[in-house]
């Protein structure tokens, strides 16, 4: 075959604990070529599949992709990630959140790849795929046979919509389909591999199996063997390819998470209730005796509470994140800074302003007037400084949330760490509430205490971002 | 069906007509009240308004009340209805209340919440498991595991509405006592007292207008998911 590599796969080892999953892989993937991966339960099909998403760590080895004729390393053992456009991946699990609408789905898989189609092609793609009728209904509400469905046209519309070969990665794709679905899979696979794209499929289903060109089989000693599939199915017609657009990544996940919370936001809700409720604790204990004594730092910390608590709850994108792997198909279409950007769109921006003004107006608004008006000028300086906790927190939240056990709960502790930029921002606002606010940048200073909480909780950030994901 | 509709409409509309002339008459006509009795005898005008939400909101969980439990005995697609009607209505008018309040409390009491108030808070409450419905039923898979949750907590929403209502005979901070009973006591005059009674009527207008929209509403809605579950066989030619 005298086709181009779209993908190579070279000397790759996977371990899970002490156990060797894949043993020095080596393998690649050709222009037009479909290639099924089968074997034993266990035996490291999917894992060779989501290694070539960017989704495992490599203990050696590196995976490379040459779509659109540059060489862009998915992943190697040092960690390193190449800038990977959005590609066709349908994951084990659909990978998709109930919030979104079918709709919803397929256009951010397509705008993810670079592609910005006509209102008319995802209508078709959706009518072949008997969605049409379903395009507006929350992917919550489908069977699992049409969620299936969504996952897997979510998974083939990027290469669809592409002109140049580019490679589709599919887990178990016919998996709760109907045998029309399976059918017209078949068919569309056939048409995409006419079309230059590749196709790999980890499948235990022979009518997938009969699709490929080339079968991969994981023989019990761990090697590989490559035999030539059958190449079955007609192709069948689909949607012509759009050229390509400007599209950032990150901005289609920040649309795409700002778009669920506004659909329910639960968010807002899990974040404010216990805000509220610290402040009505506050309120309880903020007591006449104590604003008499001039006990500045407890009405500050009384004040920052409820905010800090906003700031420090579990981010409900965890929630959407790990709804069916939702979060490993973002993983995957993101790259190298998804934690990052996850914990940066995890945290609560909108909140900790208004949370902080109406706390002090509850617990500490019949103060004397000159310590008030000072107050309320400079309180959204410690409230921009609670946002960056919050960008910590929801960066810790995130990598306990990768150990999957419940038992991991208890990682949540690290958010202690988080109590000194709510001691600093005591001070600060104890400073104000005293002797009013100064631009001084001298230790003591409300300035520099809002400073120094903000890059604390910087540093947090950037350790549970960068540390764990490199 | 088409009847339902109309029939809602015309009452939706009939009734916020109304209620509009009796905002009119509220703000500029009814009598003011005893300028010694209140801190701001003017701002008594938004109860007309205050009054008849916290009423209606009352109606809409005492409607949850009885579709959850339509719903819980004899599985009734018709209780359900009921139940996401209600839920809706009974957060449009506990916002209502908890926006309206505040707004009274500002100017009468001169903080716009009291946390101590157990009217308040209660209601507050109330006005949460609304919205905690109205949000579940729309993200969460429509089944019958999730109908007997929202059901359950609906019943504990409608548990509320007594404990809410007497709140302020058990347990008075801030918030007046029952305004129309106890009218004498509170040295309201008895045209405020009808005029409330008749704001409350006009409430029950738009109530009952809405509650036949939006039954209309989710009957059409299940209609149009038993066509879209008959069209998902078959619709891969």
């Amino acid at each position: 075959m005298g086709a181009r590599e779209l993908l190579s796969v070279n000397g790759l080892v996977v371990n899970r604990g002490a156990r060797k999953v894949l043993d020095g892989v080596d393998f690649s993937v050709r222009e037009g070529e479909v290639v099924a991966l089968v074997g034993e339960n266990g035996c490291g099909k999917t894992t060779l599949l989501e290694s070539m998403a960017g989704l495992h760590s490599l203990s050696k080895g590196v995976v490379t992709r040459f779509d659109g004729g540059n060489e862009s390393v998915v992943r190697d053992f040092d960690g390193n990630r190449g800038d990977i456009l959005g590609f066709g991946l349908t994951l084990q699990s659909d990978g998709i959140c109930g919030e979104e609408t079918v709709r919803e789905r397929i256009i951010t898989a397509i705008r993810i790849s670079g592609h910005s189609p006509e209102d008319s092609v995802i209508d078709e793609m959706l009518s072949d795929w008997g969605l049409g009728h379903r395009a507006s209904d929350n992917v919550s509400q489908l069977s699992g046979g049409l969620r299936r469905r969504v996952a897997v046209l979510s998974g083939l519309a990027p290469a669809v919509m592409r002109a140049d070969p580019t490679v589709v990665l599919l887990d178990e794709p016919s998996e709760g389909l109907d045998k029309a679905s399976r059918e017209l899979l078949a068919g569309w696979i056939r048409s995409l591999s006419s079309l230059g794209h590749s196709i790999v499929i980890a499948t235990h289903d022979y009518e997938m199996i009969s699709v490929a060109d080339s079968v991969v089989s994981f023989e019990s000693n761990g090697s590989l063997s490559i035999s030539p599939g059958e190449s079955l199915g007609n192709a069948s017609k689909i949607p012509s390819p759009t050229t390509m657009v400007d599209v950032s990544r990150f901005s289609e996940f920040i649309n795409w998470a700002w778009r669920m919370e506004k659909r329910n936001p639960i968010d807002t809700i899990g974040r404010a209730t216990p805000a509220l409720v610290a402040m009505l604790l506050a309120f309880t204990f903020a007591t006449d005796i104590v604003r008499s004594t001039e006990n500045y730092d407890l009405i500050a910390a009384l004040v920052l509470a409820p905010a800090f608590i906003t700031a420090v709850a579990a981010p409900a994108l965890l929630k959407r994140l790990s709804e069916e792997r939702v979060g490993d198909w973002w993983r995957a279409m993101t790259g190298s800074w998804s934690r990052a950007t996850f914990s940066v769109v995890g945290a609560s921006f909108i909140l900790p302003i208004p949370i902080l003004y109406l706390s002090w107006f509850v617990i500490a608004g019949d103060i004397d007037s000159s310590t008030n008006d000072q107050v309320l000028k400079w309180l959204w300086l410690p409230a921009l400084s609670i946002i960056d906790v919050s960008a910590a927190a929801a960066a810790l939240h995130l990598m306990v949330s990768d150990l999957r056990r419940a038992s991991a709960a208890a990682g949540s502790l690290l958010l202690l760490v988080l109590v000194w930029p709510f001691l600093e921002l005591t001070s600060a606002l104890a400073t104000i509430m005293e002797s009013g606010m100064s631009f001084e940048l001298a230790i003591g200073e409300p300035l520099s205490d809002i400073l120094i909480s903000s890059f604390s909780a910087v540093l947090v950030w950037g350790v549970a971002v960068i540390i764990p994901d490199e | 069906m088409r009847g339902q509709e109309s029939l809602g409409v015309k009452l939706t509309l009939f009734g916020v007509s109304v209620a509009t002339v009796a905002a009119l008459y509220a703000l500029f006509a009814a009598p003011s009240v005893n300028a010694e009795a209140f801190t701001a005898p003017d701002a008594y005008r938004i109860l007309y308004f205050h009054v008849p939400f916290a009423w209606s909101s009352f109606l809409s969980f005492a409607m949850l009340f009885i579709g959850a439990v339509m719903w819980y005995i004899k599985r009734s697609e018709v209780g359900w209805i009921w139940f996401q009607t209600a839920s809706d209505l009974g957060l449009i008018f506990g916002l209502g209340v908890v926006t309206s309040g505040p707004i009274w409390g500002s100017a009468e009491w001169g903080t716009p919440w009291d946390w101590g108030d157990l009217r308040l808070n209660t209601f507050g409450l109330l006005t949460a498991v609304a919205m905690f419905l109205v949000l579940s039923r729309r993200s969460q898979p429509d089944t019958p595991a999730t109908r007997d949750t929202l059901s359950a907590i609906g019943l504990f929403g409608f548990a509320l509405v007594p404990i809410t209502a007497l709140a302020t005979t058990w347990y008075q901070e801030r918030h007046p006592g029952v305004l129309v009973i106890e009218s004498e006591d509170s040295g309201l005059d008895p045209e405020i007292k009808t005029l409330l009674l008749l704001s409350f009527f006009i409430f029950c207008i738009i109530f009952a207008g809405f509650v036949r929209l939006s039954n209309h509403r989710y009957r059409l809605a299940a209609q149009l998911e038993q066509l879209k579950s008959d069209l998902d066989k078959g619709a891969i030619q």
